[in-house]
């Protein structure tokens, strides 16, 4: 019997080497997780009873300030990238439904918004109008066509792979490819693409706060308590705000960079 | 320097090795050679992947490769190292590049060093008309781009010159007239030559001596199989037609809007019998794959038919016009797919990265062969990757886990795991050289022989395909140019790419210049006259077809009864 005696000579396994990018997205989720809860946790620092925010000591202060930016950022990140994601499935079903050339259409056209200064809206949103959803949803506009683009590259690049070949040469129709190999291959690059609109939508939520164009002043922001101290000349109040907020942006950057790094192969 | 005055009063050689040792953490990668190459002699070293040739010239060339520990004596005079991939920055232009090389060694300024360039493009038989030195290597063609770096080692005419893998990747016909010129300047010169690189890789015919680097000990090389592994058995009735296949891809519309397509495949006719083998045999751009591929119908062609068992599949495989879109078989079409298994050119990237072989090999067997109990499909598993020489255990594991030997024996085993009548082979041991490679392709004939498959070869390899095969069938643009059985294209074919490709294949100097034309700038009539020895003016203005000159040997060729210089 024909038997693979022991491994050749060449092609030795190389031993297992951690994936670039996995620790820093681990630590990025860690630190957002730690100033989630922290910010959750935060007004059971201001001696119970009610919250005065100016008059609450910085760093509780700014820990409230982050309820907001953060929970809106959540928000708006989850409509980013489904809206992404979705324009990239579109493109994708238009490619093979319609043809190739809807798709290079749609899906340019996301290429040509992502380099666009899309972050100039939102404070245009949060100046002209008023209520939170509709500045969220603008928000997601501006995060949507880089995740799009991303996601189109990951999808048209999986259509084409060898295995989906294989999978038709064994008989199997187009929906069970697509439902036992395409679909469970597609989750993971498309949930990395989707979670690259999350420091985005931070950074532009912070840009129009700080001008004072962003969230309304009840619902708290690091970009406008930022904007504030500035604009009082408060160096106390404007440390701890700032700080929190480039932590965020870090740990936002990095879970979406060790997301996007995790599936790619070495 | 003790060692190099004790050797007498004769000239030493420019590379002598003492005992040289290497080691890669606990591994030995070289064990104690001892090596002389003299002047204007050429060697040829040869090892599968990893085996330590790089290592090897690294250590000759004083750049030991990171984590590699020396032992032992190595004398070597000035020399030059042209390494693995060439190594040109891709965005500079040559002309620069080369300047630098030539002006470091020599300490020339620019316009000798690229004199000195154009006489080494001379030797190396570029013609005036194709140097583009302003241009940044990205732009070049690749024989071109390996073409230069010969030409920048000969203008720099060191004593010793050595070559990591040169020319790999190009066809094989490109890569062994342009090692011909290397290998007779460095005879002219008197420049010790060494060329390393995969043994599949015909470094040997250029060679003075060959040696093989096989289990840390450079060895004479063995001659490869030249005879089928067991006796080939007569083939049976024909079961599979193609009739006229065609392929063509869209293009983007013309300036007025105007459909356009590109023609890779023309109206192929092929019959394959049971039991047969047959070898497609062509390099870059002769569309073998695109054939293979449309035998299979994924996807199916353009233009023509392809009949299985007398069922049309090209039918079967088209959109159903009324709505039975959910019938398993629709045309016989699954039937079909269980008849006709495909092997692919990269297994590893042929299994899905999500599910383990074992979890894709059962949703093979369930959808071809539904008639195997569900509880008796783990032991058909273990039986088909038993028959391709893996563990049964393997079925546990995940393709990343998989080494590359081990992929293409798991994609064989899944291409017979339905028990097929013909196997589709596109390049199948193309990740695979040395030991590993001849291992698959003795696994891949003795299945073929115990299940009596009829088999499709497609490959650059000219006598390793035809080796097995009682046809071969060369190809070229698109076209077949010359068909007959396996033994007369291996003793004595006709057409001038045939003749060449023969002579790749045994290390000899093919005759035929320059590059493939890409699919784009097909030249008119015949797609080989601005290679062709044969060629004449009558070349340009029809494409031969295929006329019988002996019975079952067809050949496209205007000329091919003419002597070349005639």
């Amino acid at each position: 019997m024909a038997e693979y005696d022991q491994p050749p000579l060449s092609h030795p396994v190389p031993p297992e080497t951690p994936r670039a990018g996995f620790a820093r997205g681990l630590s990025g989720a860690a630190i957002l997780a730690a100033l989630a809860l922290a910010c959750a946790a935060a007004p059971l620092m201001a001696d119970g009873s009610a919250v005065h925010r100016l008059d609450a000591d910085p760093v509780a202060a700014a820990l409230l300030d982050g309820r907001g930016s953060l929970s809106f950022a959540l928000l708006a990140a989850v409509l980013g990238g489904l809206l992404g994601i979705g324009w990239a499935l579109l493109a994708g079903m238009l490619g093979t439904l319609v043809g190739s050339r809807a798709e290079r259409r749609t899906i340019a056209a996301a290429q040509r918004m992502a380099g666009w200064p899309l972050a100039l809206l939102v404070p245009l949103a949060g100046g002209l109008t008023g209520p939170v959803w509709l500045l969220a949803l603008v928000t997601a506009l501006t995060a949507a066509p880089a995740v799009a683009v991303l996601a189109h590259a990951e999808l048209s690049g999986l259509m084409r792979a060898e295995f989906l070949t294989a999978a038709r040469a064994a008989g199997l129709p187009e929906g069970e490819v697509v439902r036992r190999h395409l679909i469970p291959n597609l989750t993971r690059p498309l949930l990395a693409a989707g979670v690259l609109a999350l420091p985005r939508v931070l950074a532009a939520e912070s840009f129009a706060s700080l001008l004072g164009l962003g969230l309304p002043p009840a619902l708290g922001s690091w970009g406008a308590s930022v904007g504030l101290a500035a604009r009082l000349g408060d160096p106390v109040a404007f440390v701890p705000p700032a700080l929190l907020l480039a932590l965020a942006l870090w740990a936002a950057c990095a879970i979406a960079d060790g997301m996007a790094a995790g599936h790619r192969k070495p | 320097m003790t060692d190099a005055s004790v050797l007498g009063a004769a000239k030493p050689a420019p590379v002598e090795t003492e005992a040289l040792t290497l080691m890669l953490g606990d591994r030995v990668l070289l064990d104690r050679a001892t090596l002389r190459v003299e002047r204007g002699q050429v060697l040829a070293i040869t090892g599968g992947a990893g085996s330590g040739k790089t290592a090897l010239l690294g250590a000759l060339a004083g750049q030991l490769p990171a984590g590699v520990d020396m032992a032992g004596g190595a004398r070597i005079d000035g020399h030059l190292l042209i390494a693995q991939g060439g190594r040109l920055a891709p965005r500079r232009p040559l002309a620069l590049q080369v300047a630098e090389v030539v002006g470091h060694h020599l300490g020339l300024d620019l316009r000798s060093s690229l004199r000195r360039m154009a006489d080494g493009l001379d030797r190396m038989g570029i013609p005036a008309a194709a140097r583009r030195f302003d241009l940044p290597p990205e732009q070049l063609p690749e024989s071109l781009r390996w073409a230069c770096l010969f030409a920048m080692a000969v203008a720099v005419g060191p004593a010793v010159l050595l070559a990591d893998a040169p020319a790999a990747g190009l066809d094989p016909t490109v890569r062994l007239r342009l090692l011909h010129r290397l290998a007779d300047w460095a005879r002219a010169d008197g420049v010790a030559l060494i060329l390393a690189g995969r043994p599949e890789d015909g470094l040997a015919g250029p060679a003075d001596r060959v040696l093989a680097l096989r289990r840390a000990r450079l060895l004479p090389a063995n001659p490869a199989r030249t005879e089928p592994l067991t006796p080939l058995e007569p083939p049976g009735t024909a079961r599979l037609h193609a009739r006229g296949v065609g392929m063509s891809y869209p293009l983007a519309p013309g300036p007025r809007g105007e459909a356009r397509s590109l023609a890779v495949l023309h109206g192929i006719d092929l019959d394959l019998r049971t039991g047969e083998t047959l070898a497609l045999l062509g390099e870059t751009g002769s569309a073998k794959a695109t054939l293979a591929r449309s035998l299979l119908c994924l996807p199916p062609p353009t233009a023509g038919a392809v009949v299985w068992m007398g069922r049309d599949l090209m039918a079967a495989t088209a959109p159903p016009a009324t709505g039975d879109a959910n019938d398993p078989d629709r045309g016989g079409l699954r039937r079909a797919r269980r008849d006709l298994q495909p092997l692919f050119p990269d297994p590893a990237a042929s299994f899905d990265p999500a599910m383990t072989l074992g979890a894709q090999f059962g949703l093979v067997l369930e959808s071809l062969r539904p008639d195997i109990a569900a509880d008796r499909r783990d032991h058909r598993i273990d039986e088909a990757l038993e028959e391709a020489g893996l563990r049964p255990e393997a079925a546990l594991r995940w393709p990343s886990a998989l080494s590359v030997a081990e992929a293409a024996h798991a994609g064989l085993a899944r291409a017979i795991l339905s028990e097929p009548r013909v196997l589709v082979a596109d390049e199948p041991a193309s990740s695979l050289s040395a030991e590993e490679r001849e291992t698959f392709l003795d696994t891949l004939m003795a299945v073929r022989d115990r299940r009596r498959l009829s088999l499709v070869l497609a490959t650059e390899r000219y006598d390793e395909g035809l080796r097995d095969a009682h046809r071969g069938v060369v190809m070229l643009a698109g076209r077949v140019v010359e068909s007959a059985d396996a033994g007369t294209l291996r003793t004595a074919p006709l057409h001038p790419y045939s003749r060449a490709m023969l002579a790749a294949a045994h290390g000899e100097r093919p005759a035929l210049q320059g590059d493939a034309p890409s699919a784009f700038a097909q030249p008119a009539g015949c797609p080989l006259r601005r290679r062709c020895p044969l060629a004449r003016e009558f070349c340009a203005q029809a494409v031969p077809t295929l006329e019988e000159v002996a019975p079952g040997h067809h050949v496209a060729c205007h000329y091919w009864d003419t002597p070349a210089d005639g």
